[in-house]
């Protein structure tokens, strides 16, 4: 093994934070009790929220809650598949699900939302607020409030939160919580508009619109959004990118301007049929185009650390390709064994490996002696 | 050392789980002749980093992110609180209630919410209006019901509970100018007086299917007389759709 790849496995680990260990019970830190005061403060306006009439609206919720629990399963295999690489702990991305859902949502924005709502109807008039003020406001209050769970995390995590990539995951978990919990809210108020008639009717209604949308709003914005606040703030060498950061974050703040405020951009005309469909695919063309800029720092850091294991022949350079490249290189790679099964479980065994390394930071230790035999027992499978 | 600088965050109480650092000290030897190269457990905060318990590295984000939220919590609504309502409805001006319908609001109300038929459009399943005087207020708001007005007026008091102090009065019929029929109930209790008028926007054969609608007017106390005609007057403008 070359002293060149070993130094650069080594700054590939200390530099992206790979296999630190979370915690979020920090008690000298002071991001620990911003988060507290946050998710504690949401936690009571939920009981507020839904208390007085909590009895009488309880099948509204409890659909609610039931059918976006159960919408939560595909984002969540979804997210998992796209948290690798230098993949970040359960227990980070559950304290950003849980920021995204309980503090941006009810602590930040439900106040913030009704004031500036508010401040547009006053300025510009009603009709200019039923058009405009949504647009206007959600962008700011929420894409704000949900981008602080990552702030109030590089603080509790500094060395785990590193890289654009991180920021695009985290941003993804934050704003699958905000969606979820956000979705439930909408139930409720859609059972009330309705004086509780038809609650299970409403809820089925409330679940189809908001579930299809969910698709590419709030995970979609702050995955987007918080990419571009990590290439601002530029935590690893080489990646602050402040132009293409600011671009980011408002390219995800018109997004949600333009999610908002269908109405008004249609002029109420036959448009608001196609904008729907017109607005989502350029969203997911630029999610897409964000994700691969992002994701270039973190498939260098995976060459990196499992470069040493390529010199010594446990992984061949196809098989490296695959674990640090995107879907094309996966696919490329599974064409050449002629096997998807073996491909895949290669690649998951590579990962493994990878992940066993970083957390024993570069050194030899039983689990990476076995994850290495593992890798080379998958290679003898047919 | 700041973590939102770059390549920054390595606390040596993060290291995992026991890390072996060397202190700089100006006395290189302890009294027992001991190295100044320590283990420091996890969480320990060096003295010249604490605050209150607190270590002062990690105030940068904590105190960014604090900042901001409460910005928006409590700058907004300050903001909003600072700004006067401006929008008083005027001479001519006739409220759009959706699919056609409409009603004539009081001259010199403001309207904080709800468009003006012209204006942005309004679903009357899903109608929001608030209108407001010196002392009172008048809410509009639809939504779908299959049955009659004085079963909606059931359904929304059921939906409210018991817990408003007050005495219901009797419940009233309530006839528009076009003619389309409502169930009034009035209440009086220690924060004021109230009324909730419950119709089915439609007319003849078209009740049944029509929206309902309910208006909710409540006063401070013995405030309800001083608009009692403004309010009849705006009751009595109900127009469904196609009627006009």
């Amino acid at each position: 093994m070359s002293d060149l790849a070993k130094r650069a496995q080594l700054a590939a680990i200390e530099q992206s934070g790979w296999g630190q260990p979370f915690r979020l019970l920090q008690p000298h830190n002071a991001s620990f009790w911003v988060y507290a005061v946050g998710v504690g403060a949401g936690a009571v306006s939920i009981v507020r929220y839904f208390g007085s009439g909590g009895a009488f609206y309880a099948p509204a919720i409890v659909g609610g809650v039931l059918l976006f629990g159960l919408y939560l399963v595909p984002w969540l295999l979804l997210l998992r598949h796209h948290n690798r690489f230098t993949s970040q702990p359960a227990g980070l991305l559950a304290t950003a699900f849980f920021w995204g859902g309980i503090a941006a949502t009810f602590w930040i924005a439900l106040p913030a939302n009704g004031a500036l709502l508010e401040i547009w109807a006053k300025v510009g008039g009603t009709s200019f607020a039923a058009n405009w003020a949504a647009g206007l406001t959600a962008p700011i209050n929420e894409e704000w409030g949900k981008a602080l769970g990552l702030v109030l995390l590089i603080g509790l995590a500094p060395r785990l939160v590193r890289s654009a990539y991180d920021g695009f995951i985290i941003g993804a978990f934050i704003g699958l919580g905000f969606t979820v919990f956000e979705d439930v809210l909408y139930v409720y108020n859609g059972a009330a508009q309705g004086f509780g008639v038809d609650q299970l009717g409403t809820t089925v209604q409330m679940f189809v619109v908001r579930g299809a949308s969910g698709i590419v709003s709030h995970a979609l914005f702050s995955a987007i959004f918080c990419a571009g606040l990590m290439w601002v703030l530029g935590r690893t060498p080489g990646e602050r990118n402040v132009v293409g950061g600011v671009l980011a974050m408002l390219t995800a703040m018109a997004f949600h301007f333009a999610w908002d405020d269908m109405g008004g951009l249609s002029g109420g005309g036959p448009l608001i049929t196609v904008l729907p469909f017109a607005i989502g695919v350029v969203e997911l063309v630029v999610l897409f185009f964000v994700l691969r800029q992002a994701a270039s720092r973190e498939r260098a850091w995976t060459r990196d650390l499992l470069g040493p294991e390529v010199e010594t022949g446990v992984i061949d350079p196809p098989l490296l390709d695959a674990a640090s490249g995107l879907r094309k290189q996966r696919k490329a790679y599974r064409k050449s064994l002629h096997s998807r099964r073996k491909a895949r479980r290669l690649l998951e065994g590579t990962g493994d490996l990878a992940h066993e390394i970083a957390k024993a930071g570069g050194a030899d230790t039983p689990r990476v002696a076995h994850a290495r035999s593992e890798l080379l027992r998958l290679r003898d499978l047919p | 050392m700041c973590p939102f600088k770059r390549g920054a965050g390595v606390r040596p109480d993060e290291r995992d789980p026991i890390t072996v650092h060397k202190v700089d000290s100006p006395f290189p030897r302890t009294a027992k002749g001991v190295s100044s190269t320590v283990s420091s457990p996890q969480g320990w905060v060096p003295v010249e980093h604490r605050f209150l318990g607190l270590d002062r590295r990690t105030f940068p984000p904590a105190l960014i992110a604090l900042a901001v939220a409460l910005l928006l919590l409590y700058g907004l609504p300050a903001l909003n609180s600072a700004i006067q309502w401006n929008n008083e409805i005027r001479a001519g001006d006739v409220l759009d209630l959706g699919d056609g319908a409409t009603a004539v609001p009081p001259v010199g109300w403001q309207l904080e919410s709800g468009t003006l038929v012209g204006g942005a459009g309004a679903s009357p399943t899903s109608l929001q209006v608030v209108l407001a005087s010196s002392g009172a207020t008048v809410q509009l708001r639809g939504s779908s019901f299959d049955g009659t007005a004085d079963a909606y007026l059931d359904q929304v008091r059921r939906s409210e509970g018991d817990s408003a102090p007050g005495v219901d009065g009797e419940r009233r019929t309530l006839t528009t100018s076009a003619g389309v029929v409502g169930v009034a109930q009035s209440t009086t209790g220690p924060s004021g007086d109230g009324l909730d008028v419950a119709f089915k926007v439609g007319v003849g054969s078209a009740v049944e299917a029509a929206p309902a609608l309910l208006v909710r007017v409540r006063t401070t106390p013995g405030q309800f007389e001083q608009h009692q005609d403004e309010v009849a007057a705006l009751l009595r403008s109900i127009t469904p759709g196609g009627v006009r």
